[in-house]
């Protein structure tokens, strides 16, 4: 018993693949509320933004279904999954995200549909459908941060920041999606420019959540080794590298340099890495609370790397 | 209609990992799951410190969040409070991993071997195998049944009876006249995290 030695039970079943769902869920979304906004807002001369923003919606988040298909125990019984909408936020979050891609998929229909010059010529209609594929593209962007936050005893997500965190980092990743193919489709280079600069607000916005998000898991007692996980721990490679600097102060400064051009792809790619990055380090920082009773702390016992010697190499005596 | 509960008298309990041997024998999991688990805590320092060990298992909650977060309503309550898994309902999500305030479920991808890769495969785990399968199942999320299996052939559950210092006790919540019920009114029994809201029906008894 002399050197046992105690940890902290971190949650290991949601890793890369749910991150990648996130991600990807959030740059759909995102790209798709960036594309309504711009098509409500701007008029027609922001044609070619909306186009870009409202076809990346679909398959982003389709594609991060198929993530989160890979990631279940059992696929072949994955038609059960909106049994029970009630209780449930994963049978909520299917019902929102097949919305999602109804709508976006309607909402597509008029680039490549025969009958989609209508939808493209009556701008009401296309109002009206975009208005409400964007509830659901809204839906989509923060539902994964309210069921994260349902898991009690993971007090890291146990807060209301995360849908706004998560809300954030959509929204400014979708922008970038859209200027990293906006270039070579047509869109204007001051267009490119408002896109980086607001971008660049986004990202301040996301940073402060961010710390604030820390800050307050830092102080929660229930969630500090996850913190502590985070900033100076095993996930902390991803979060410094991968969330800080490639995903908010290298994007920011270089989308200050204008919207265009090497630098705006440069800060497009890392900025996407960034939000991938986030949502693991979100993920991987996921630890369950020590339990407390009669003023012990209790956690489970850290058990030795290899435990089991390799056959034929036993331990010297 | 009885309403299964467990007793944990913490003062008889020295973390001898008994519950957790006899779980894994009696219900065949593969390495890594553990439907009985101790966990330790330590208070003070050195030289005025305690160390207490708190064997932890499914608490087969009243309101259980497992079951509220599950999309698929593969996890149900029997009539006798006993919180259970339709393995052909779930599609292994492990929402429920995530939401279980006791850390009391699990789930695996395959039945690996417990000795090293290369070694035959012996007989008794190949049944072991086999049973993991046909009660539990792979891809699926697993937990404590109360051993189900046993209790219907008359006996305690396995960590009931296994523990040399007779530290569990199982019984009905319902009835005022059993052995537990006696235990929690009168020795002050306690659940764990009561914060969450989700009623545990394992009560513990405190270490001094």
């Amino acid at each position: 018993m002399g050197s046992v030695k105690l940890e902290g039970q971190v949650q290991i079943e949601w890793r890369w693949l749910i991150a990648a769902y996130l991600f990807l869920a959030g740059v759909g979304g995102g790209a798709y509320l960036a594309g309504v906004i711009a098509d409500l807002l701007g008029g027609p001369d922001w044609m070619t933004v909306s186009k870009i923003g409202v076809t990346l919606g679909l398959p982003c988040v389709l594609i991060g279904t198929l993530f989160l298909l890979a990631d279940l125990g059992t696929p072949t019984n994955a038609w059960r999954v909106w049994m029970k909408p009630k209780t449930s936020w994963i049978a909520r979050g299917t019902i929102i995200i097949v919305f999602f891609m109804i709508f976006a998929a309607i909402h597509m229909g008029w680039l490549v549909w025969p009958f989609g010059s209508q939808l493209a010529d009556d701008a009401s209609t296309r109002h009206l459908v975009g208005v409400l594929g964007a509830i659901f593209a809204f839906l989509t962007v923060i539902y994964t941060g309210l069921l994260l936050g349902y898991s009690q005893p993971i007090a890291l997500w146990h807060t209301a920041l995360l849908p706004v965190l998560f809300f954030f980092s959509a929204i400014s990743t979708g922008i970038m999606a859209i200027m990293l193919i906006g270039g070579g489709l047509g869109v204007s280079m001051e267009q490119l420019g408002l896109l980086a600069n607001v971008d660049a607000v986004l990202l301040v916005l996301e940073l402060f959540v961010l710390i604030v998000f820390l800050y307050n898991a830092y102080r929660t007692v229930e969630s500090r080794f996850s913190a502590k996980r985070i900033l100076s721990g095993s996930v902390a490679p991803a979060f410094w590298l991968g969330v800080i600097a490639c995903g908010l102060v290298l994007p920011f400064f270089l989308e200050l340099q204008g919207g265009h051009g090497f630098t705006a792809t440069l800060a497009a790619v890392l900025g996407l890495f960034g939000g991938l990055c986030l949502r693991f380090t979100v993920l991987a920082g996921g630890m369950i609370s020590p339990i407390v009773a009669s003023g012990f702390e209790f956690a489970r016992v850290a058990r030795p790397k290899d435990p089991m010697p390799a056959m034929g190499k036993l331990p010297p005596s | 209609m009885a309403r299964y509960g467990m007793v944990i008298d913490l003062k008889r309990c020295y973390g001898c990992y008994s519950c957790v041997m006899g779980c894994k024998q009696a219900n065949h999991t593969p390495p890594g799951v553990f439907w009985s688990r101790v966990l330790r805590g330590e208070m003070g320092t050195y030289p005025n410190s305690v160390r207490q060990a708190l064997p932890v298992l499914c608490n087969q909650c009243e309101e259980p969040d497992c079951m509220k977060v599950c999309p698929t309503g593969a996890t149900y309550q029997t009539e006798d409070g006993i919180v259970r898994i339709d393995k052909n309902k779930c599609i292994g999500c492990k929402y429920c991993i995530m939401a279980c305030p006791y850390g009391a479920r699990y789930s695996v991808e395959e039945y690996k071997s417990y000795f090293p890769e290369g070694l035959p495969i012996s007989d008794y785990e190949k049944f072991c195998m086999q049973a993991w399968e046909v009660k539990s199942g792979n891809g699926v999320s697993t937990k404590c049944d109360f051993c189900i299996d046993r209790r219907a052939g008359g006996k305690d559950p396995a960590c009931v009876e296994v523990c040399p210092g007779k530290a569990r006790v199982f019984g009905d919540l319902d009835d005022p006249e059993s052995e537990i019920s006696y235990l929690i009114k009168t020795k002050r029994g306690f659940v764990l995290r009561p914060e969450v809201g989700t009623e545990p029906k394992v009560y513990y008894l405190p270490p001094r």
